[in-house]
């Protein structure tokens, strides 16, 4: 047998045992992926890993977690609820699931997933500058009440949780809520930013994103909106307190694809229930500025149905309609950019600067079918992966490219094992990012 | 203070703990920095659960060291194949990458790693020296200074673009452009979607990066636009570089450049939102500006600008840490996820750490000139290992960086949607390319415009839609000065130049 051959046959059996060719019937016999739909280093990002370490300890299999960002939920959400139903992939969903159907972003909503069990509650607090000349909320009511268009407040962008909370109050206290500004800012951290540098006078967001600024004097808090004031917090009353109904805030709980078979539900909740029991589970929330609140399926299910109609409540009432048409519209900025975009094709096209760079040949058009069918291939590859699995599709569509490149055969068999091997070493093995499953089991 | 120093010595230096874990932090980071798709930020992610059984200051030292080595790294790919590893490198991609041809990818590579090191230690000198004043400064930006600052941002890319400005604009309105499909952040809206949710989360930068140079490049090769078939760059060292342009020494010369790119990195770190790819782009657009002598060729100017962004994205690490560390508001996404360890800690960030925690603060200091100084012997080691890219024939390496586009797309969000923005914008490139339209203003494009746009409309709403609100405060108002006159006064020269020949 000739050498190459001899190496092919062997890469394949080292890394077939590597990754685990064998398939056993019971669950969980291979990586689950959990969608964290929010981006890396963010507090939702923090829990889903912590969470995943935890559970790789309890269930026995790698936990990847991948963070699906994008449309302000939308995507990991969707992605979450839309995975197949095999209790291998998992969400941490947050607040923003009963938020974005109602706003018509997704047709998601909390119906399509199943409730494995919830693991945290902030709720809603105001904050103002430490200067400020409001010492409680109903002072601040005021304030807004006497002031129409005056007050500027933030927390997160447009629509976000900390904007219903606030709109939330304002209906209770029977205040126009166009009264108020909403600056729509991404992120309790650059609010809270553009409050200590004087562009805002009311900052809404969880008690723990506040403490640094808080501790440090900058800031103060006016009330937060829960049923019993918050641990660590002893000092700051609840809206009750000062008698108004109203409490909300943001909530963060694990989730599966409604269909999942009800043992491997039931295998998960008794793993994220020895999880959430243990002392290094509280000690992490507490460390990390989280306020622990753990619910089982069913609660959960009733919280969430609860929550959804509360948050519909607000958005769907005729208050917050009327705050919704925003001034500056979300065409305004594209059209700019187009027109900009218009103008310099035309400036750019009028000068000459449009000219292909010296010793560069024209195009023909057998080099343009080329390209063409150069991007055609690596899209017919990456449709295989769901298919037959990354390595195998990578291996034959390297083995493919390399003879077209015209590299000898058993030479570019060589390459194409060994680098579909090792990519997947790398990616999916050391640096965990979840590629898809085939045939082979890889 | 010295004594406190003194403790903090004692913990970085006479640990093995925190030795062990520098240098483990240093290959991570160095492997996940040279992989195009994995950002430094996703390398810190990945050390998080690991903190949590670490103490705080080997917990620090892990994170430190790999970002300053993932920083570095992306420059590897940058030169070798033409795809930046991160978002810093992508200011200067394709001039690196032609130079490295030319010059030896070796050399270029050492040149720069000495230049990250001089950033990555002015930056920590910045830190210690300033960094708590500094913090002050940042504390008064509000959205509308972030406007204009992220204007100005955007117009490094066309003061880069030499004797073309116009294509630059393209290039960057392009960007800009793109960045407004999906979701708007600030309107919670979606538009230009044709009613397919996944266009809801719009164009990632680094899919975007990925396409537009490695994938443009694959394509370019493959109809044959390209020269010789050996290798990704100049293959023997010796020969191939006798200009002397790449020489270490050069840098001797050039002290107060670096000092100048030092400073502005690690200024332009500090601002929460703005990190080392602005730094990077700042640098460039700075550097030779008022001695553009004659005598200096195009390469020497490349050479130049590509020391000062190395210096800079390197220096910008550090100050990211000073709004982190003084009032809790991380100045990247880096310093987010140092926060949230910190906290998890037990150890809140803010004005009274430097009093409480103050062995700590300083071990950060010199956890960043321990980074600097791991960095040299795996950053050397880094570019040996990248060398043997170099010795592969082009018609091997190509069908490899293909797969390596596909799969480092995917690996940021587990998306094949991100695979298509991939694709889409590497057919873009190598349109572009024909026409000679520069590529890196498309990144810089995509990932200022969301946060331009967010600013503009924040700003206007802020002030009850009056224009008013850009300018009415002093901040706001210089830097609107400092915009117009960027644009004005090169106008202004050559009215005068030519009034002066007629006259």
């Amino acid at each position: 047998m000739p050498l190459p051959s001899l190496l092919f046959i062997l890469l394949l059996t080292w890394f077939g045992g590597l990754s685990g060719c064998n398939r056993e019937a019971s669950y969980p016999s291979r990586p689950v992926t959990l969608i964290c739909p929010w981006a890396a280093g963010g507090g939702t990002d923090r829990l889903a890993r912590h969470m995943a370490v935890q559970l790789e300890g309890e269930l026995g299999v790698p936990i990847n977690v991948v963070n699906a960002t994008g449309g302000g939920g939308v995507a990991g959400h969707m992605r979450g609820a839309l995975a197949r139903a095999d209790g291998y992939t998992m969400t941490l969903a947050t607040a923003e699931l009963n938020i974005l159907h109602w706003r018509e972003l997704t047709s998601i909503t909390y119906r399509d997933f199943e409730p494995l069990m919830q693991i945290n509650r902030d709720d809603a607090a105001l904050f103002v500058r430490s200067d400020a000349p409001w010492h409680s909320a109903a002072e601040l009511a005021q304030a807004i009440r006497d002031n129409p268009r005056k007050m500027r407040a933030s927390g997160t962008a447009f629509g976000g949780i900390w904007h219903l909370s606030v709109a939330g109050w304002l209906d209770v206290q029977q205040i126009e809520p166009e009264h108020l500004i909403w600056v729509s800012i991404n992120g309790s951290n650059q609010s809270l930013q553009e409050m200590i540098a004087g562009r805002l006078e009311l900052v809404c967001c969880s008690l723990p994103e506040a403490r640094s600024l808080l501790d440090g004097g900058m800031i103060r808090a006016l009330a937060v909106m829960s049923e019993e004031r918050v641990d660590g917090f002893p000092d700051v009353p609840t809206l009750r307190e000062q008698g108004l109904d109203w409490s909300m805030g943001t909530w963060r709980g694990l989730m599966l694809p409604r269909g999942v078979p009800a043992d491997r539900v039931q295998k998960l909740r008794e793993a994220m229930r020895r999880v959430t029991a243990d002392a290094a589970f509280s000690k992490f929330m507490q460390e990390a500025g989280f306020v622990a609140v753990v619910a089982d399926g069913e609660q959960f299910g009733t919280m969430l149905e609860d929550n959804d109609q509360r948050l519909g409540g607000v958005l769907k009432g005729p208050s917050f309609s009327a705050v919704s048409r925003q001034r500056i519209g979300v065409m305004f900025f594209p059209t700019l950019i187009g027109i900009g975009l218009l103008l310099t094709i035309a400036a750019v096209w009028w000068r000459g600067e449009l000219r292909g760079s010296a010793g560069q040949r024209r195009l023909a058009g057998s080099d343009l079918l080329k390209a063409g069918a150069a991007l055609g291939f690596i899209m017919l590859y990456v449709l295989a992966w769901e298919w037959m699995g990354f390595v195998l599709s990578t291996a034959m569509a390297l083995a493919a490219g390399l003879i077209l490149m015209r590299v000898r055969g058993h030479t570019a068999l060589i390459i194409a094992v060994a680098a579909s091997a090792i990519t997947y070493q790398a990616f999916a093995v050391f640096l965990r990012v979840p590629l898809p499953w085939g045939w082979l089991g890889w | 203070m010295i004594e406190h120093l003194a403790q903090a010595a004692q913990q970085v230096f006479l640990n093995g703990q925190v030795w062990l874990v520098i240098v483990a932090a240093a290959l991570f980071g160095t492997f996940v920095g040279a992989i195009p798709g994995l950002t430094a930020t996703m390398a810190v992610a990945l050390f998080v659960p690991m903190a949590y059984w670490l103490d705080p200051v080997a917990a620090m030292a892990g994170m430190v060291t790999m970002v300053a080595c993932a920083i570095f790294a992306g420059d590897i790919p940058a030169v070798l194949l033409r795809i930046p590893g991160t978002p810093a490198s992508a200011a200067f991609t394709n001039e690196a990458y032609q130079l490295g041809r030319t010059h030896g990818a070796r050399r270029l590579l050492s040149l720069m790693l000495a230049c990250s090191v001089i950033g990555s230690f002015m930056g920590a000198a910045a830190l210690i020296a300033i960094g708590h004043q500094l913090a002050y400064v940042a504390a008064w930006f509000s959205v509308a200074e972030y406007f204009w600052l992220y204007l100005l941002g955007l117009c490094c890319a066309v003061l880069v673009a030499r004797d073309r400005p116009g294509v630059a604009v393209l290039a960057l309105l392009t960007g800009v452009a793109l960045s407004t499909v999906g979701l708007s952040a600030v309107h919670g809206q979606a538009r230009f979607t044709l009613g397919r949710p996944e266009l809801a989360q719009g164009v990632g930068f680094i899919p975007a990066m990925i396409g537009l140079f490695g994938l443009s490049e694959v394509l370019n090769n493959l109809i044959g636009g390209k020269r010789n078939d050996h290798g990704a760059a100049a293959v023997d060292e010796k020969s191939s570089d006798n200009s002397g342009l790449l020489r270490l020494s050069n840098l001797l010369h050039r002290k107060r450049d670096a000092v100048r790119s030092g400073m502005i990195g690690a200024g332009v770190g500090m601002l929460p939102g703005a990190g080392a790819d602005m730094g990077a782009w700042v640098a460039m657009a700075s550097s030779g500006r008022g001695k553009r002598t004659a005598a200096q060729s195009n390469e020497q100017r490349d050479t130049n600008m590509i020391c000062d962004a190395a210096v800079a994205k390197s220096a910008s690490l550090a100050g990211a840490w000073i709004p982190a560390l003084v009032f809790g508001i991380p100045g990247d996404s880096v310093t987010a996820i140092v926060i949230g360890v910190l906290m998890m800690k037990n150890i809140t960030p803010g004005p009274s750490i430097f009093a409480e925690q103050a062995p700590l603060v300083y071990g950060i200091y010199l956890l960043f000139a321990a980074a600097s100084l791991v960095l040299i012997p795996v950053g050397l080691a880094a570019i040996w290992c990248g060398g043997w890219v170099v010795r592969v024939p082009q018609r091997v390496l190509m069908p490899l960086i293909a797969v390596f586009c596909v799969v480092g797309s995917y690996a940021i969000n587990g998306s094949y949607f991100d695979v298509a923005v991939m694709l889409a914008l590497g057919a873009l490139g190598f349109v572009y390319e024909r026409f000679s339209i520069p590529l890196a203003p498309v990144v810089l494009g995509i990932i200022l415009g969301g946060p331009l746009e967010e600013r503009f409309i924040q700003t206007l709403s802020g002030a009850d839609g009056s224009l008013l609100g850009f300018v009415d405060r002093p901040g706001s108002a210089l830097l609107a000065v400092i915009f117009v006159s960027i644009w004005t006064l090169p106008l202004l020269r050559k009215l005068r130049s030519s009034q002066a020949v007629r006259g």
